[in-house]
């Protein structure tokens, strides 16, 4: 199989900020739901939308949707350096950065290492209302408590299309079986998935365009989320002065 | 052999006053209350989990972490005592050796402990030695703080042995004996261990590249971070060490320590403060001006937010670092406890508001332009927690105070510092 | 962590760093090693005795190592270097030629000349059969009395000298009784018979670390006197310094004073 770089292009002019990749991301990810004693920072959302507005009130006022998830950080990966027990690498083939929950300890140096805060901790023991365990994903290992997890571009759909190709004898998937599920689910198509690896890609085409930009891109991480806006002042959140906006935390 | 229990004071070394065995009893009773209760605070996060802190995902680090690397920072006294003592042969630190280390076990046991209970999974802390990943600057955290602790236990033993009733047992006193002519070889290693481990703590946040407050350059895989925890550990170790022992000598109304071995830590103190002192400033100017521009971030956008602004780094080199040096390099003031024992104080405060900045100011920084400033507040769990590893500090120090002879000046002449 | 186990590469800096590890690894394991190997030599070579003596000896204060040609007034004053050990002391013959200054008299104790006397408060006494005898000299008797409970060594044990020859347990004191020569246990008999132990040495004993002759009543000036201030706090009964007698089962008879200092020093416990 030839080597891939899986990522994005979420189109911030799209997005209308239903929340509904965050719904099919928990759903897909057996996301156990909230305990009553979580608060707004220790929830888990390994896909999370944030709204972002422009700092200026009343008519001025201007609101965008950011989805923002792991960026898949390509260039020194700032969680795979650090974490002590080599739990976090960079998936040669894919270049999807994978976490493996059974080898966490639980440190959180990988989330004081994400620039982007795309880690989540399993502050408490994940339970599952009476019933609900039957709606769980069978591909999808549920995670304990005390470990780090995050967006890992819907790794069992990208195994279940390897299997798809195996079953069909070829070596290349197609790319019509492995579409993670915020992808799958956004009404508007706001995110663009696919191989940056392939310049023929419709990603690959995206991510070039002069009204694309990544986060952070100083630091120098090479993210492979990108977004895009015909909007300079969303834009400009980019590598705008950290804290520059006000912004209003969505539960 | 004995059936009959041996009293309390045939524990007690021969010439050497203690209070009473129940009056003792009576003292220490207080911190195994509070021993107790964070022994069910940690019990209560063991059980339910982390949910029962006050750490989130935007402070996934918060009081343990910052208090952790402070009393690690606080007991190199313990190592750079016998790297002075055993290695550069300085003798006249020898009084405080025996202190220095049961100081510095009690910090890194207590460390350790508060860490089984601060990672989501202790039972896999084994994973990190059988995978390690050597990139990781907390992985060469994790094997030098286990092997060095082990270091200090062994360290620790030759000291238990001496204790009266132990030392009557032949095999024991030979072993402390033929041990102890080898602890200059655990000096040695203790001494190379230390370096990398504290080196290792402030490598820990300067080689977060996605938090510019905290990442520097460096020379080759070490940021500046390394280097200036190392300096300012071993400055805040021997002032520690002043500290405890006159704490001692106040608490037990006796002269423990010659002035002149606590002027010796005093200046070793003040020369290391003062070295440190000019080292964060030049890394300071240099993150200001080259690092944190070159990441995206102008010089004083970190300290926009109040509480920390830019005093925090004003006490922390001056207040902290250049006071406190002067106090203990200048004749006047350098010879004289009282002053001692103030710029000591300095100094490990200066520890514990650096090793601050560095964990909660860290984090509360936004990095993100839709980021905001963030507070966190720890919950009771949290600081009853640690309120255990104090009072068990308390406890193993004074346990060990009285049985064990800590002080070899106070068997030469027992006398009093107040009219007590 | 090995070659093999996932997560092992075999890149300069994780073998390095491993190797460090595994160096300091054995280094610290290395030490515990050697010194308990050390520890277990010293047994198995007899010396495990002498050693112990030499550091305990080190703990005593000053007072209790005064040189025993101080005491018998050759020499003003001197710390013994030796661990009480006449035997192997350079200084020994200088010292010794020199005339004793002693008060004389024992004080109303049962010394009897014909016995050589340990600093511990032992006395041997040779026998007609090459064996010696050693029992508790007359102060440690009178200062403890009818004793609770004595732990003997066993016929064919050896003592050494200096090490433990027997322990004796009275109320909550359990003195460690040092032997005052070299020997194998041949005969043992206790508080009632008047001697403690016979024993047989290797050839003829080097006894000149003994106290003999003058120094015995020099020495026991000097014990009293200790007693006297250790004691003395109870403030009980008339002093020596009236002319009492020091009386029997003093420990019965002051059971308020402090006898863990009396007693240590008496039989140098440190």
């Amino acid at each position: 199989m030839k080597t891939r770089r899986y990522g994005m292009v979420i189109d911030l002019d799209r997005c209308t900020g239903c929340g509904g990749c965050m719904v099919a991301c928990a759903a897909e990810n057996n996301v156990p739901p909230s305990s009553p004693r979580a608060t707004v920072r220790t929830g888990l959302t390994p896909m999370r939308v944030q709204p972002v507005s422009n700092g200026a009130a009343g008519a001025a006022r201007r609101e965008v949707f950011m989805p923002l998830m792991c960026m898949q950080c390509e260039h020194e990966t700032p969680c795979v350096s650090v974490c002590p027990q080599q739990a976090v690498e960079v998936d040669k083939a894919t270049g999807i950065v994978t976490q493996m929950p059974q080898r966490c300890l639980g440190c959180r140096y990988c989330m004081t290492a994400c620039p982007y805060h795309a880690r989540y901790f399993n502050w408490q023991d994940p339970e599952w209302p009476a019933g609900m365990e039957h709606s769980l994903n069978p591909g999808v290992a549920t995670r304990m408590r005390g470990v780090v997890e995050k967006c890992n571009l819907c790794h069992a759909r990208l195994h279940s299309a390897e299997d798809k190709a195996a079953a069909r004898k070829t070596s290349e998937i197609d790319p019509g079986d492995y579409v993670p599920a915020c992808v799958a689910s956004c009404p508007t198509n706001a995110i663009l998935f696919g191989d940056l690896a392939d310049p023929g890609s419709a990603v690959a085409q995206a991510a070039k365009s002069p009204q694309s930009f990544r986060l952070l891109e100083k630091l120098g991480t090479e993210p492979k989320v990108h977004y895009r806006s015909n909007r300079p002042w969303v834009r400009a959140l980019a590598d705008g002065r950290p804290g520059a906006t006000q912004e209003v935390q969505r539960g | 052999m004995a059936s009959v229990a041996v009293p309390d004071r045939q524990w007690i070394a021969r010439g050497v006053e203690r209070t009473s065995a129940s009056r003792f009893a009576t003292l220490l009773a207080p911190w195994f209350l509070l021993l107790a209760f964070g022994l069910y605070s940690a019990y209560l996060c063991l059980r339910y989990g982390l949910n029962q802190t006050n750490m989130d995902n935007r402070f996934p680090f918060g009081l343990w972490i910052f208090l952790d690397l402070a009393i690690i920072a606080l007991g190199a006294g313990a190592f750079f005592t016998g790297f002075l003592v055993y290695i550069l042969k300085m003798k006249e630190l020898k009084p405080v050796l025996n202190t220095a280390v049961v100081v510095g076990f009690i910090c890194y046991s207590g460390a350790v402990g508060i860490l089984g209970i601060d990672v989501g999974q202790p039972l896999r802390s084994w994973f990190t030695f059988w995978h390690p990943n050597t990139h990781s600057m907390l992985t060469e955290v994790c094997f030098c703080i286990t092997c060095y602790l082990v270091v200090l236990l062994l360290e620790y033993i030759p000291v238990l042995l001496r204790n009266r009733q132990l030392r009557r047992v032949p095999s024991f006193l030979i072993f402390e004996h033929r041990f102890h002519m080898l602890v200059p070889v655990l000096a040695g290693v203790g001494t190379l261990l230390s370096f990398f481990h504290q080196g290792s703590l402030g490598g820990l946040y300067g080689v977060l590249r996605g938090r510019p407050f905290a990442f520097r350059e460096g020379f080759a895989i070490w940021p500046s971070t390394f280097f200036l925890f190392i300096l300012s550990a071993i400055a805040a170790g021997p002032s520690f060490l002043l500290l405890i022992s006159s704490l001692v000598e106040k608490i037990t109304a006796r002269r423990l320590v010659d002035t002149a071995v606590l002027r010796r830590l005093g200046f070793i103190s003040g020369i290391l403060t003062a070295v440190y002192v000019v080292a964060k400033s030049v890394d300071t100017l240099e993150w200001l001006n080259v690092t944190s521009p070159a990441l995206g971030f102008a010089p004083w956008e970190h300290y926009a937010y109040k509480p920390f602004g830019t005093w925090l780094m004003l006490a922390e080199i001056v207040l902290f670092g250049l006071v406190p040096a002067g106090m203990l390099l200048h004749p006047k003031t350098a010879s004289r406890r009282g002053w001692l024992i103030a710029g000591a104080g300095l100094v490990c405060c200066g520890i514990l508001l650096n090793r601050f900045t560095m964990t909660i100011q860290t984090l509360a920084l936004p990095t993100l332009a839709f980021d905001e400033f963030l507070s966190y507040v720890p919950s009771w769990q949290e600081v009853a927690s640690f309120g255990a590893v104090i009072a068990y500090g308390v406890i193993v120090y004074s346990v060990s105070y009285r049985y064990l002879p800590l002080f070899p000046r106070e068997k030469k002449e027992v006398n009093h510092v107040s009219g007590r | 962590m090995f070659p093999g186990v996932d997560g092992f590469h075999w890149s300069f800096g994780h073998v390095l760093f491993l190797g460090l590890f595994f160096a300091i690894t054995l280094t610290i394991c290395g030490t515990v090693v050697r010194a308990i190997w050390s520890s277990v030599r010293d047994f198995r070579t007899r010396r495990a005795s002498a050693i112990c003596w030499d550091l305990e000896f080190a703990e005593l204060p000053d007072e209790e190592r005064r040189c025993r040609h101080e005491l018998a007034g050759r020499v003003a004053e001197r710390t013994c270097p030796n661990g009480f050990d006449c035997r192997n002391c350079s200084e020994y013959e200088k010292f010794a030629c020199l005339k004793a200054v002693a008060p004389g008299g024992t004080f109303g104790l049962d010394y009897p000349a014909g016995r050589l006397y340990h600093r511990g408060h032992t006395w041997v006494e040779a026998q007609s059969d090459g064996t010696w005898t050693i029992g508790l000299d007359d102060l440690a008797d009178h200062l403890i009395g009818m004793p609770d409970k004595v732990d003997l060594p066993k016929p064919g044990e050896t003592i050494d000298a200096n090490g433990t020859a027997w322990r004796v347990r009275k109320g909550r004191n359990e003195m460690r009784v040092r032997a005052p020569m070299d020997g194998t246990v041949v005969e043992t008999g206790g508080p009632e018979t008047g001697w403690y132990l016979r024993v047989r040495p290797d050839g003829m004993p080097n006894l000149r670390h003994l106290l003999r002759g003058p120094e015995v009543s020099a020495w026991l000036s000097r014990e009293l006197e200790r007693l006297q201030i250790q004691l003395g706090t109870a403030g009980a009964g008339p002093s020596l310094a009236d002319g009492g007698i020091l009386m029997k089962g003093l420990i019965d008879a002051m059971p308020e004073a402090d006898w863990d200092d009396a007693l240590a020093a008496t039989f140098l416990e440190s």
